[in-house]
């Protein structure tokens, strides 16, 4: 019985620590937004490599959510002769909830654990070590570049994602169901509050992609340099972003739509 | 044979003193005293996992010693400043095991590198320097390669360059000739030796290679279970009448480091015996 607390209190003791250094290596990446602004060409070489390379799988998978969307919606709202609702409901879910959600877990699969391995990898193969002996800040230099392109290409691609789902709905819902397009595009004109919805939409958008991207840089800074260990930690950023993303849009629609 | 002592009257590039260095609960340094000379190639040696790569990180300031103190050129390493770290490290140089080279950059970029980060010099300023360094090792027709389209001796001439690159007062070399060919060894054994002499700059190089290290070294410094066990001349080394310095150098299979690590007797092992 006692071993067994104290392995709990050892397992907390290791997460508070692991919590710890993830707050302090926070706290460099923000100080290295200075070392940005002076070279801003740092930030837009990643934001292609973070942003820019995940538009594709964004975009379809963008339009394939608002087509299913569109076609589940038409059979319930059909039920009750209400498919002119179609366009409010294809709009208000993917800006208030799938645009954001989706766009975050396919963004901590696709990038995010991507900037694990490649930072993971950069630590086993000394380069980060090898920045530091040359008298460059990998925090600043490396980190955090990453961190802030993942921080702004977050909403951007939620808003595409949310954008490419509109169209995908209108497409299955005016194309293949014959839903009157007028009704579908006022519908949605009307039903959709830009404080309510958009705004609220972006700003849980903002928080996944901070989040999501804290925790792959986390991961990859802070693994055991070896083949096992960026696996591993290539694993843990895609199930602790997933579980925090879905976590924190519980948290935030209450508090938000409450 | 003694240890190091100050016989130059220089003061050493590098004084370390009571260091002690500890990773969990097993020691890694208990109690080193060594100097590492000027403008000399210091050899640190010992077999593998005594902390020969510790050592240089603790010297770089990359790692915080439990106890004791590590002064390069006059400084306490420990006790310095991030910036002032940093100024010191822009006078020392580093060359890691694997080469440690940006695999996203070419070699030209790779050794520009420290250049754009800490001078201000013109981009025709730093191209002929990069030249230069790359063709003091030889791989000037090199410099549009990637890493990856370079062999292991290339990845550290490379390197080497890029570590040559700020004209440091000292490079440190982590097992320079690891996983090496005879050809790529000869290479680095000269170069080692040649920027020492030309550069007038400090070399340390911790290796468990005995001949190569031996043959370009000017001090040697071995270290077995966390502390220095002899120090003194290749020639001294090699004469020595120590049983562990004896072993390492001969490279006999047994001795005071044992073949067989430590385990219950054959007997009680294969018979499944109560220990």
């Amino acid at each position: 019985m006692i071993g067994f607390f104290a392995k709990l209190g050892g397992w907390g003791l290791q997460a508070l620590t692991r919590l710890g250094r993830a707050h302090l290596l926070l706290l460099s990446m923000m100080r290295g937004l200075l070392e940005i602004l002076r070279r801003p060409r740092l930030l837009l070489d990643q934001v292609f490599s973070v942003g820019v390379l995940t538009i594709l799988i964004i975009a379809v998978a963008g339009l394939f959510v608002g087509m299913v969307l569109g076609l589940q919606g038409f059979y319930i709202l059909s039920r009750f002769g209400g498919e002119t609702a179609l366009g409010l409901m294809v709009a208000a879910s993917l800006v208030r909830e799938l645009g954001p959600v989706l766009t975050a877990l396919l963004f901590a699969g696709r990038a995010g654990s991507a900037l694990t391995a490649e930072i993971g990898l950069m630590k086993a193969t000394e380069q980060l070590s090898g920045l530091e002996m040359m008298a460059v800040n990998p925090e600043h230099r490396v980190l955090a570049p990453r961190f802030f392109a993942g921080f702004l290409s977050v909403p951007l691609l939620a808003a595409l994602f949310s954008m490419l789902g509109v169209m995908g709905g209108w497409m299955v819902g005016g194309g293949m169901l014959s839903v009157d397009q007028g009704a579908f595009w006022n519908g949605m004109q009307n039903g959709i509050d830009f404080r309510e919805d958009i705004i609220n939409g972006v700003i849980k958008s903002v928080v996944f992609g901070f989040v999501c991207t804290w925790i792959a840089i986390f991961q990859g800074y802070d693994c055991v340099p070896t083949s096992e260990g960026v696996s591993r930690a290539t694993t843990r950023t895609v199930v602790h972003s997933s579980l925090a993303v879905l976590g924190l849009d519980f948290v935030l629609t209450a508090l938000m739509f409450s | 044979m003694s240890k190091a002592e100050n016989i130059d009257p220089t003061p050493p590039l590098v004084r370390i003193r009571g260091l002690r260095f500890r990773r969990g609960s097993r020691w890694i340094f208990d109690g080193v005293d060594m100097d590492i000379p000027r403008g000399k190639v210091t050899a640190i040696m010992g077999p593998s996992g005594t902390g020969k790569t510790t050592l240089l990180k603790l010297i770089g300031g990359q790692l915080r010693p439990d106890e004791g103190t590590v002064e390069v050129d006059g400084e306490n390493v420990h006790a310095l400043k991030t910036p002032d770290l940093y100024r010191l490290r822009m006078r020392m140089g580093m060359l890691f095991q694997s080469g440690a080279l940006l695999t996203d950059m070419s070699v030209f970029e790779n050794v520009a590198f420290p250049l754009r980060e800490h001078t201000g010099l013109t981009e025709s300023m730093i191209r002929k320097l990069v030249l230069l360094k790359l063709e003091a090792v030889g791989l000037r027709g090199a410099r549009d390669l990637m890493p990856s389209e370079l062999s292991g001796g290339m990845a550290r001439r490379v390197a080497l360059a890029r570590a040559i690159a700020l004209d440091p007062m000292m490079i440190m070399y982590d097992e320079p000739f690891t996983g090496q060919d005879p050809i790529s060894m000869g290479v680095l054994v000269q170069l080692i030796r040649r920027l020492n002499d030309a550069a007038r700059i400090s070399s340390v190089v911790v290796s468990h290679d005995v001949t190569d290290t031996l043959r370009i070294a000017d001090q040697v410094h071995v270290i077995s279970n966390g502390r220095v066990v002899e120090s003194g001349s290749p020639a001294q080394l090699q004469e020595s009448g120590g049983d562990w310095t004896r072993q390492f150098i001969q490279g006999l299979p047994d001795g005071p480091v044992p073949f067989h690590y430590p385990a219950a007797s054959l007997r009680e092992d294969v018979l499944e015996l109560p220990a």
